[in-house]
């Protein structure tokens, strides 16, 4: 308090010491007073470029049988008539394939199995509780989880792709336990068809 | 010859100023919201320069009243941001027009301070402005009221776009000649919006003026990054399938791949010296901490746990660096060298902790962690491992990031509603909201000031 005082009346002195009595008050602006000039100038605008890769599209001309359409979005359907499940679902924070998982892989697998050129993305969602960036590794250890069932039921890996949305990509967005049961799973859907080897 | 010994004077005056700063200033305030519940060490806030507020006195710039269209515009935000910034560093009380009312020059400095004098102020700002063609000229100076003597003089040019940009460098200038420290005016925050449609990257000014998109991919980005230098920001994007990592260049805004081998890598973290990238990969299920150089060479696997480690931070003296793992059950934070050895827990409260932010003094982790179901912003010492809850209540408060001159920290809160980024001091205290438009989340603030 009172050093903060003196601070104050050191500093007239000081100023007094160092630059001598001024001969005249200084005006405002001083003309006595350095100025620094510093030129601020307008930045160059950023140019827009972005390096967006599109992956080729699939291109198959259309078949009779739905399973070989080159519809996709066909061949999902009739995977699922037939008994896929393009979902399985999982408890919190967790990655353990409960027994219902389990059989519904197992039906999965018998199906990938029939149908050996279709390649499998397997998505790993998570709900939103937690934060985002563990909720990404979370979801990619659920889909992981589902491939190597799906492995060690006979699917060859090399079909199965690996993507972890963890919770950015929510099917339901309530802030709810009915709601983030379905969006604790891992989704699995046929994205590509290999040439027959 | 005068100009020698008017810097002598201003060095005196710092000499002086700077040493009485540790006795006479030792006293803590206390934070704005209590924690809700008391951790087990209470974590004393490290003293940054906390000291009385100096009283400075802004009186209305002169000139304004001669300028007219953009210019007239552009120099009401200058004077309104210099005194925002000068507010919001915490270092001084702001004797503002408010205040002063109606002032006349006379030109004879020892009669003109003698109202700012009677206001209790200590330094007086002036700043004077003038158009020159169509550039604005603006010259700030500081009185040292009790001498009536100048201490400081700017002057700044430029055309009417870069008027906030005049204004946060002349008040970094005014802090760092009467406080002795840096200021953060100049700094950005890079978060995520959602609000074109599609999560990306944007980056603004620390006060969240000039919030700018500086992705395009219409997919989901997220986890910015800046780089030391503030050239570059690393993040994770899906535009092209899994989620990788890409570094965008700020002044080119070409997009460059790091990482995009595997099924995910994300959370990216840059090393002090901008060479390395610190990450998290999936190797198989298993997802691990990496470091790769900046164009993706020299892959290295820091972590070899069966449990998720992921969202590494780099320690500012680039010897550490923290992390998340579940190995313990839940997520908390560790701490490792940067080369992988010597694997310790930082965290042993709350039962989720992620999101490890590094104070720039190397001395603190803040981090979101989750306290009795909530979601709350705390802080730890790396050393003591003393730790302090900074918020409270409901909200989900997530996503800590130490600004610069390690004296605030950016975190995003859903007590509005929708997700926005908030500042406020490393108290817990003068929380502002700096974010208004969509959802908007995981902030990362500059390190030093960025070049537009």
């Amino acid at each position: 308090m009172n050093r903060k005082l003196m601070i104050w009346m050191v500093v007239p002195v000081l100023v007094t010491f160092l630059t001598g009595c001024p001969k005249k008050k200084p005006a405002t602006p001083p003309a006595d007073i350095p100025v620094e000039t510093e030129v601020v100038d307008t930045p160059p605008p950023a140019t827009t470029q972005e390096v967006v890769q599109t992956p080729p599209p699939v291109t198959e001309d259309e078949v009779e049988d739905p399973m070989l359409s080159a519809d996709l979005q066909v061949v999902n359907d009739e995977l699922r008539r037939r008994g896929f499940s393009p979902d399985v679902f999982f408890e919190y924070d967790e990655i353990s394939l409960s027994d219902e998982t389990r059989e519904r892989l197992a039906r999965n697998a018998e199906l990938l199995k029939a149908q050996p050129t279709f390649q499998v993305t397997i998505e790993g969602h998570a709900d939103e509780r937690g934060t985002n960036e563990y909720n990404l590794a979370l979801g990619d250890r659920r889909a992981n989880a589902v491939r190597d069932y799906l492995g060690s039921l006979g699917v060859d890996g090399g079909r199965l792709r690996i993507i972890t949305y963890g919770e950015e990509r929510p099917v339901c967005t309530e802030s709810a336990e009915s709601c983030w049961s379905q969006n604790r799973r891992a989704h699995m859907i046929i994205t590509g068809r290999a040439s027959v080897g | 010859m005068r100009s020698k010994a008017l810097a002598l004077t201003a060095s005196a005056v710092l000499f002086v100023a700077g040493l009485s700063l540790p006795r006479i200033f030792a006293q803590e305030p206390p934070p704005a919201t209590p924690p809700e519940q008391d951790p087990q060490v209470t974590l004393v806030l490290p003293n940054r320069g906390q000291r009385p507020l100096i009283k400075l006195a802004i009186p209305p710039f002169r000139g304004t009243q001669t300028l007219s269209g953009a210019a007239a515009g552009a120099a009401r935000e200058m004077e309104q941001t210099v005194r925002r910034d000068l507010e919001n560093s915490g270092y001084f009380e702001i004797i503002g027009p408010d205040r002063i009312g109606a002032v006349t020059w006379s030109g004879d400095m020892q009669r003109d301070v003698e109202p700012f004098r009677a206001l209790g102020a200590e330094t007086l700002l002036l700043g004077d402005l003038r158009a020159e063609g169509d550039r604005i000229v603006f010259e700030g100076r500081l009185f040292d009221i009790a001498s009536a003597q100048p201490i400081l003089a700017k002057r700044y040019r430029g055309s009417a776009t870069v008027s906030r940009r005049i204004a946060h460098t002349f008040a970094d200038e005014v802090i760092r000649y009467l406080v002795g420290k840096p200021g953060i005016s100049l700094s950005s925050i890079a978060f995520t919006s959602d609000r074109s449609g599609h999560k990306e990257i944007w980056v603004m000014d620390y006060d969240g003026q000039n919030q700018r998109r500086i992705t395009g991919h219409r997919s989901t980005s997220m986890s910015p990054a800046w780089s030391p230098s503030g050239d570059a920001l690393a993040y994770t994007s899906f535009f092209n399938g899994p989620p990788s990592i890409y570094v965008a260049d700020m002044a080119t805004n070409r997009k460059q791949p790091v990482v995009t081998s595997g099924s995910m890598n994300t959370t990216p973290t840059f090393s002090p010296d901008g060479g390395r990238v610190a990450f998290a990969r999936s190797e198989g299920g298993n997802v691990e901490i990496f470091s790769t150089d900046r164009s993706g060479k020299g892959l290295r696997r820091l972590t070899h746990s069966n449990a998720i480690d992921t969202n590494p931070s780099w320690s500012p003296r680039g010897s550490e660096i923290a992390f998340t793992s579940g190995r313990a059950g839940n997520p908390h934070i560790y701490l490792m060298d940067s080369e992988g050895a010597n694997q310790r827990r930082l965290t042993f409260d709350g039962d989720y902790n992620d999101g490890a932010s590094w104070s720039p003094e190397g001395d603190l982790i803040a981090y979101t962690s989750r306290r009795g179901g909530r979601f709350q912003i705390a802080v730890t010492n790396v050393v003591t491992l003393a730790t302090r809850v900074l918020t409270s209540g409901a909200g989900e408060n997530e996503s800590p990031a130490f600004s610069p001159d390690a004296r605030k920290i950016a975190f995003v809160s859903r007590r509005s509603g929708r997700k926005q980024i908030y500042v406020m001091d490393i108290t817990g205290g003068n929380v502002q909201q700096v974010t208004q438009e969509g959802n908007n989340d995981m902030p990362d603030w500059s390190r030093i000031p960025v070049e537009p």
